[in-house]
């Protein structure tokens, strides 16, 4: 009895400052109290007519699309190759493919910044941004993407061919329906991923490619106004339809616990 | 299966390979390469061969107090989220499998929600004039400094690596089998005893992952501590992007973050030694 009181509270304490930064978006006053000084759209005024928001919350947007694209094509590639492959290899390809995931992501800000300074072309702005976003989404789309072709039976594609499929129509008619799951799952994780990240872009975003992160750190500096909470609750409503959209597609026990 | 096949599939993943060799292995050679080279006012750094980055950096006293800070910080959140994360695994792992989607999806949203956005949160919590400060003014207290300190960032980063604490954990929990619990109830053993004698034990590969992986992530940590901490915690990645963005010196800064790095490496490998024998007793 005494560990479910203890249980639910950590829950609360848990979800405590999401459910704050939606109140705060609501609230009236300019900054929350209780009781709270009643329901107001206000800050969603400001939010829409402040120009250096909406505008990277575009750049965002269209940031977090093209990484996620890049990320999904190459590491599902990636995850079919290792699930498929007994080379010797295989095991250097692993650890190439997560390496990116358990380093400090400043710390590869950083190298990044530096080897794009070293190349000679634009140390920040739109290209590197794109190759840093899409490398700190690969090693999630490639986990995401193997979980669910651990569970695959080889023998399904074995029997199209031997049936006469080629290669290209035995994946495309057999293997591809069953794995759809997971890679939409996987791009919607990059999606979110890269629509987060904070260190890389840090170091990377220059003048007219600030994305949402930054420009809320930069703001969060100096201010406490709501309107950082209005940024909050859109993201928020976005993590919540990705997570309902994914426990839909395969199930969010089965991203961890693997298929089962 | 034919050779040409295997061949088709090496090209599935070339493309990741090749962006990860170039965008993220280069790199970090690069950052190495650079740590060594001699930094320069006029230009980022000049290509000629020092240890004096090095020295520096390890014969500052300085340095070494925020080090040290930040290694505490993070043991501390290590060890608060691990007391906080064992028993919201431990109901996770015993619930009905219906119940266990709903509260894996409780642990997994604050995950999704940007760390900013919490962040956000625990400033309006913990403020001088926020939630918390203005109930206790209610009740007629004194006004308590919750942010702009240690306490205020320790919140921040608990808050933020309880979610992954709870994922290496469950696997773990899940595969103790509650009847190995229930025998040693039956043959008399307390509630106490059968957790420290039965539950913790083989559960412990999952805390020694979640150690490290809550352990390395917390050290990394930018936002939080500058966010929560203001400009009175001085922790080494804020110390870091200060040198490299702020004074433009990258060798200094790349060895620093690089030395750093070692340090924070040796001491996941030397709680790994300390961890082996409690989990070899296991096989």
């Amino acid at each position: 009895m005494k560990l479910r009181i203890a249980v639910t509270l950590i829950y609360a304490f848990l979800l405590a400052p999401i459910v704050i930064v939606v109140l705060a978006a609501f609230n009236g006053g300019s900054y929350l109290t209780f009781p709270p000084q009643g329901l107001s759209l206000r800050w969603f005024d400001s939010f829409f007519h402040s120009r250096p928001f909406t505008r990277s919350f575009l750049f965002s947007v269209e940031l977090a699309t093209v990484a996620t694209v890049l990320a999904t094509l190459i590491g599902s590639g990636a995850a079919l190759y290792v699930a498929r492959s007994r080379s010797r290899l295989l095991n250097l390809v692993q650890v190439l493919m997560i390496a990116p995931l358990p380093v400090p992501g400043i710390l590869t800000g950083i190298a990044l910044l530096l080897f794009f300074y070293a190349t000679g072309f634009a140390t920040k702005g739109w290209p590197p941004m794109i190759i840093g976003h899409a490398l700190i989404c690969l090693p999630y789309v490639f986990l995401v993407v193997s979980a669910v072709l651990v569970g695959l039976d080889p023998s399904l594609e074995e029997a199209a061919r031997n049936l006469g499929a080629g290669p290209f129509t035995a994946f495309r008619r057999v293997t591809l329906p069953i794995v759809k799951g997971g890679i939409i799952s996987g791009a919607i994780f990059a999606f979110i991923t890269s629509f987060d990240e904070f260190n890389i872009s840090l170091l990377l975003s220059g003048v007219g490619t600030v994305p949402l992160p930054i420009q809320l750190f930069d703001f969060l500096r100096f201010s406490f106004d709501p309107t950082a909470a209005v940024v909050g609750t859109i993201s928020i409503a976005m993590a919540l339809v990705v997570v309902l959209a994914t426990e839909r597609l395969v199930g969010l026990e089965s991203l961890y616990w693997g298929a089962r | 299966m034919g050779g040409t096949e295997v061949r088709v599939r090496l090209w599935l993943a070339v493309p990741a390979l090749a962006v990860v060799t170039i965008f993220f292995v280069i790199p970090y050679l690069n950052l190495a390469l650079i740590s060594f080279y001699e930094p320069s006012h006029r230009a980022a750094y000049i290509r000629e061969f020092t240890l004096a980055n090095y020295r520096g950096t390890v014969l500052d006293r300085f340095t070494w107090q925020v080090v040290w800070h930040t290694v505490w910080i993070g043991a501390v959140t290590t060890a608060v989220t691990l007391v906080l994360g064992y028993p919201l695994s431990y109901k996770l792992s015993r619930a009905s499998s219906r119940m266990k989607g709903l509260l894996m999806m409780l642990v997994i949203s604050p995950l999704l929600v940007g760390v900013l956005i919490r962040t956000y949160g625990w400033m309006i919590i913990l403020a001088d004039t926020g939630l918390v400060n203005q109930l206790v003014q209610a009740l007629h207290g004194p006004e308590l400094p919750l942010m702009y300190n240690d306490l205020g960032v320790l919140i921040g980063l608990v808050h933020v690596y309880v979610p992954f604490m709870v994922l290496s954990l469950a696997g773990s929990l899940q595969a103790v089998d509650p009847d190995l619990e229930r025998a040693s109830r039956s043959l008399g053993a307390g509630a106490w005893r059968t957790f420290w004698r039965v539950t913790w034990p083989l559960s412990l590969p999952g805390v020694v992952s979640g150690v490290v992986l809550v352990f390395v992530l917390a050290e990394s940590s930018y936002v939080i501590p500058s966010l929560l901490g203001g400009f009175t915690v001085l922790t080494v990645p804020i110390l870091v992007i200060r040198t490299i963005t702020e004074l433009f010196n990258w060798p200094a800064g790349s060895a620093f973050a690089l030395l750093f790095f070692a340090i924070i490496l040796g001491l996941v490998w030397a709680f790994l030694e300390v961890m082996r024998r409690p989990l070899q007793r296991l096989q």
